[in-house]
């Protein structure tokens, strides 16, 4: 009966649905400024990947040739990648078991830990910049922090140019980076720990599980798909470090620090040749492989995580 | 008591680390150059005030403070504004194209900036925004929209649908049950994603580098980094300009710092 | 006041194969105070919630004083509705509250003061005008619900499951006031619940729903006493009617070893069906006789529980050669226990037949 009626009286009359016009204002502001900022410069860099774009607005279409060198002669490419690989690896897994360390001292009613708490999490509120500025001058060889206490207990040998010697620059960034990185998956932690039901626990103190066991068999067990998702999202934010390596060493020293996106900084501003396609296709490339990471992590972690309580 | 030694060694130690590096550039900030570098790590003598004052009005620094203050405030107002009405429409409504919608929206929240960067300069060029603090404000606001939606569309949609009904039955119109009932009843969280996204952008340095070079442009990290870059020996003056940055986020962590933790991990802990 | 008029009203919600509301017909009278009762997903809030506006008709039509409703925006139908969750706006205190609707019908400040301090001293909120909904009790926020519901003055007030939020003393306390309130005010009601006390307290009539179709519609001591079917029967009273099935000989039915006389009913009304179900509500079966007559048949049957409530006592038993429950109340003071024989009186007056394959009552058709 009601069929032939036309949807705008159907519309007034339910609570959970609105005209197009009312959706469209709601949506419209947030929608057109990520379309025209955010979604259209996606595009535009795929676009730019398969150009040589010159100054003035030259473009030239030169299809996979910026690919090809970039996978096959690009030495300090490579070089970022590993570089990158190498830090998201050691430091997600730093800081995501780092924090998760950190939660459990606190959970295990630790004196003053509502104070410790805030006060442990303050790294991860600084900027770079401070963050990145304040170790360096921690990692200065001669009145640095690091080397002097390194000194003062007779371990003076071994000193080192934390920033300046290739082999161990990139560890020293990395512990940077964890530090200012702990207190976030630390609270992350806690809030799960506190969320962890009592009767399980309690359950476990029945069964005579000393404190290593129920840590062994039911608190990190559960925790699983808090930990995965740390996981993931740590990694995900560390592939695409930029501005700790920027501050304290710029990529130096000899590409020791280099990471993929320090040089696709560097091949579109800090270059002889003004280019912006071929750091375009560094950036489709990486994307392509962040995305592949994700959906493998996603799917190798999460399939087994079902927690039923 | 003594079997607890080494946790309490352990809780002192690791809050001389997290916390130690930043009471030694607050004392620093008070300290003379020549003073820190005779001895780094001394407490400071005199308490050198004015150096404050020196480094806000000699070294531009309130250039750099205001224009911060400009871009985030704004930034984050657009953001807040747009990405509740848009979380509201996507809790709310039920229509055909919501869940694309939000698949694009959220997505947003794993794209590399330097996916976008590159694009953003020469688009910012080409519409005379590059260098300029519109420019910025809108490429903040198009880039933390997604995280702002996210955090704010799961608190939303957990408002119970009958305070909407009866709205609804009592008169009310779609904007003004977004106005009367939606915000304010979602307060806390507003409140959470103002804080958390003041903080990100005020820290906020790859998309101000690249699209900022004007000294009288530049925003606070950017412009800690010039100071830098042309004074390094100058530590002490450096180390005031950084007590300068840290200082708005001091002050907002020490007054909502259990709102801002737990915002960050109902958004997490989901 | 007004008269609510339902017609072959049915709803199927997008993206689900099944009829949550099929063919739906009700008359509700001026100033009558309908009930809506069934049990959980029978479809009794879908149809409140198409008469409210919230919910859109899929066929058929709502009428109110004649008018058809359909197409009208909820704001416009002149209804107040109150919510199982009360829906009061938390950020609000009680008088902007109650003063919500009003003060969006552009209803001038003086009258919506009136209103809303002569709601609140009939519900007993006058000190609590500037709390807030969180400081408030579950009663009290019950209060305001309701309160906001009334100074609207609608035409029609309805109610979706008031009362299931609130404990078992506040329940209580709170229907009586309901239905004071009711009483006094005289708008017609539409109340859903699926709580067959608060109807039988509450309703002038009671409307039953089962599986999106109404089964029912009467008085409810009417259809106390002649369900149209076992399962009005057995929803209705608590604990409820016993079903038991029995033989059919002539003009009598066979419980077990026992012949039951059903004079009432002719050999026509019985049917070809060699076996009924038969129907009798645990207060119509008796320790002792309550009065002396033939049409109370005695039967043997064994007890196997035995709770006493206190003001009464409730029997389980069993009958020898069945695997059947059957449940008596007797008085407070009897003294059989668990694993005796007992003699029961079956009241025969007071039996009902039902068919086992239709589920429908085989009505009386001799005197």
């Amino acid at each position: 009966m009601l069929q032939g009626l036309g949807q705008r009286g159907r519309r007034e009359i339910d609570a959970r649905r609105a005209a197009p016009g009312t959706l469209t204002l709601f949506l419209a502001p947030a929608l057109l400024l990520y379309a025209g900022f955010t979604l259209y410069p996606v595009l535009r860099t795929f676009y730019n990947s398969v150009h040589t774009i010159k100054p003035h607005g030259v473009e030239e279409f030169v299809g996979l040739a910026n690919f090809s060198e970039l996978l096959h002669t690009d030495f300090v490419f490579w070089k970022a990648v590993g570089n990158t690989a190498l830090f998201t690896i050691v430091a997600t897994v730093a800081d995501v078991f780092g924090g998760l360390l950190l939660a459990l001292v606190l959970f295990s009613r630790a004196p003053l830990a509502p104070l410790l708490r805030i006060l442990w999490f303050t790294p991860v509120l600084m900027s770079y910049v401070v963050v990145g500025i304040i170790w360096v001058w921690i990692y200065d060889y001669d009145w640095g922090l690091a080397n002097q206490i390194l000194r003062a207990i007779g371990l003076g040998a071994f000193e080192q140019s934390w920033l300046g010697d290739p082999h161990i620059a990139l560890w020293s960034v990395m512990a940077t980076h964890v530090w200012k990185w702990l207190g976030f998956n630390m609270i992350i932690f806690l809030a799960a720990l506190y969320a962890l039901p009592g009767e399980v626990l309690g359950a476990a103190e029945l069964d005579n599980c000393g404190w290593l066991a129920k840590l062994n068999f039911i608190i990190i067990p559960m925790l699983r798909p808090t930990i995965v998702n740390l996981l993931v999202l740590s990694f995900i934010g560390k592939m695409m470090v930029f501005d700790l390596i920027w501050i304290m060493t710029g990529g130096g020293p000899l590409w020791s620090t280099e990471t993929v996106s320090t040089y696709v900084y560097k091949r579109a501003f800090d270059w002889n040749t003004f280019d912006l396609g071929y750091p375009s296709a560094i950036a489709v490339v990486w994307f392509i492989i962040i995305l592949i990471f994700i959906v493998l992590m996603t799917r190798l972690l999460r399939q087994r995580d079902r927690l039923e309580f | 008591m003594w079997r607890r030694t080494p946790l309490i060694l352990f809780l002192l130690l690791y809050t001389v680390v997290s916390g130690g590096p930043f009471v030694w550039v607050a004392i620093m900030s008070v300290r003379t150059t020549p003073e820190i570098f005779a001895n780094p790590y001394a407490l400071p003598t005199r308490f050198h005030w004015e150096k404050f004052a020196q480094a806000w009005s000699h070294s531009n620094y309130s250039t750099y403070f205001w224009n911060s203050i400009i871009v985030v405030t704004t930034a984050v107002a657009l953001i807040t504004v747009f990405g509740a009405m848009a979380a509201h429409c996507l809790a709310r409504y039920r229509f055909r194209a919501n869940r694309p919608i939000r698949f694009l929206i959220l997505s947003g929240m794993i794209l590399p900036p330097q996916l976008l960067i590159l694009s953003l300069f020469q688009i910012l060029l080409d519409y005379h925004l590059y260098n300029t603090l519109t420019g910025l404000i809108l490429v903040y606001v198009a880039s933390h929209l997604a995280m702002t939606v996210y955090i704010l569309e799961g608190f939303f949609a957990q408002i119970p649908q009958d305070l909407f009904d009866a709205a609804r039955m009592d008169g009310y119109g779609d904007f003004e049950i977004f106005w009367r009932i939606t915000l304010p009843v979602g307060a806390p969280a507003l409140f959470t994603t103002v804080t958390l996204n003041f903080i990100i952008l005020w820290n906020e340095f790859l998309y101000a580098v690249v699209l900022l070079t004007e000294d009288d442009k530049r925003t606070l990290p950017l412009g800690i980094m010039h100071f830098m870059g042309s004074h390094q020996l100058d530590v002490g003056m450096v180390a005031t300009g950084l007590m300068i940055a840290i200082a708005p986020v001091i002050v907002l962590y020490a007054l909502f710092s259990d709102t801002m933790i737990r915002g960050m991990t109902a958004g997490a802990v989901r | 006041m007004a008269v609510v008029a339902i017609e072959a009203l049915s709803k199927r919600y997008p993206g689900s194969n099944e009829t949550a509301v099929r063919d739906f017909n009700l008359a509700v009278a001026d100033g009558e105070f309908m009930v809506l009762l069934g049990p959980s997903g029978c479809g009794k809030s879908s149809v409140l919630r198409m008469i409210a506006g919230l919910e859109p008709i899929t066929a058929g039509t709502i009428a109110i004083d004649g008018k058809v409703m359909n197409q009208v925006p909820a704001k416009q139908r002149d209804i107040a509705m109150v919510f199982q969750s009360y829906a009061l706006y938390p950020h609000m205190d009680v008088f902007n509250n109650l003063a919500f609707g009003l003060r969006r019908r552009r209803v001038p400040a003086a009258e919506i003061d009136r209103r809303v301090r002569q709601a609140a001293d009939k519900l007993g909120l006058a000190l609590f005008l500037r709390r807030k909904p969180h400081a408030l009790s579950g009663g009290q926020r019950q209060r305001v619900a309701l309160g906001r519901a009334i100074v609207r003055e609608p035409k029609v007030f309805l109610f979706d499951e008031p009362l299931s939020n609130l404990d078992a003393a506040l329940r209580v306390s709170t229907r009586n006031e309901l239905i004071r309130q009711q009483h006094e005010i005289g708008i017609t009601t539409i109340y859903v619940t699926h709580d067959q006390v608060e109807a039988m307290t509450m309703g002038h009539r009671i409307c039953i729903m089962d599986q999106g179709e109404v089964v029912q519609i009467g008085a409810p001591l009417e259809v106390y006493r002649n369900p149209v079917n076992t399962f009005v029967a057995r929803f209705l009273g608590n604990p409820p009617m016993n079903l038991v099935p029995i033989e059919l000989g002539r003009g009598s039915g066979r419980l077990g070893s026992v012949s039951i006389p059903l004079r009432s009913w002719s050999e026509t009304a019985l049917g070809p069906a060699r076996s009924v179900l038969l129907g009798i509500r645990p207060e119509d079966l008796y320790e002792t006789p309550p009065r002396p007559g033939d049409d109370l048949v005695p039967i043997a049957m064994r007890v196997s529980a035995v709770e006493p409530l206190g003001a009464e006592t409730l029997l389980v038993l069993t009958l020898d050669d069945d695997a059947t429950d059957i449940i008596a109340r007797v008085g407070r003071d009897t003294r059989l226990r668990v694993g005796e024989r007992a003699t029961i009186m079956l009241d025969t007056t007071t039996v009902h037949l039902f068919d086992p394959v239709t589920t429908r009552v085989i009505a009386r058709d001799l005197a």
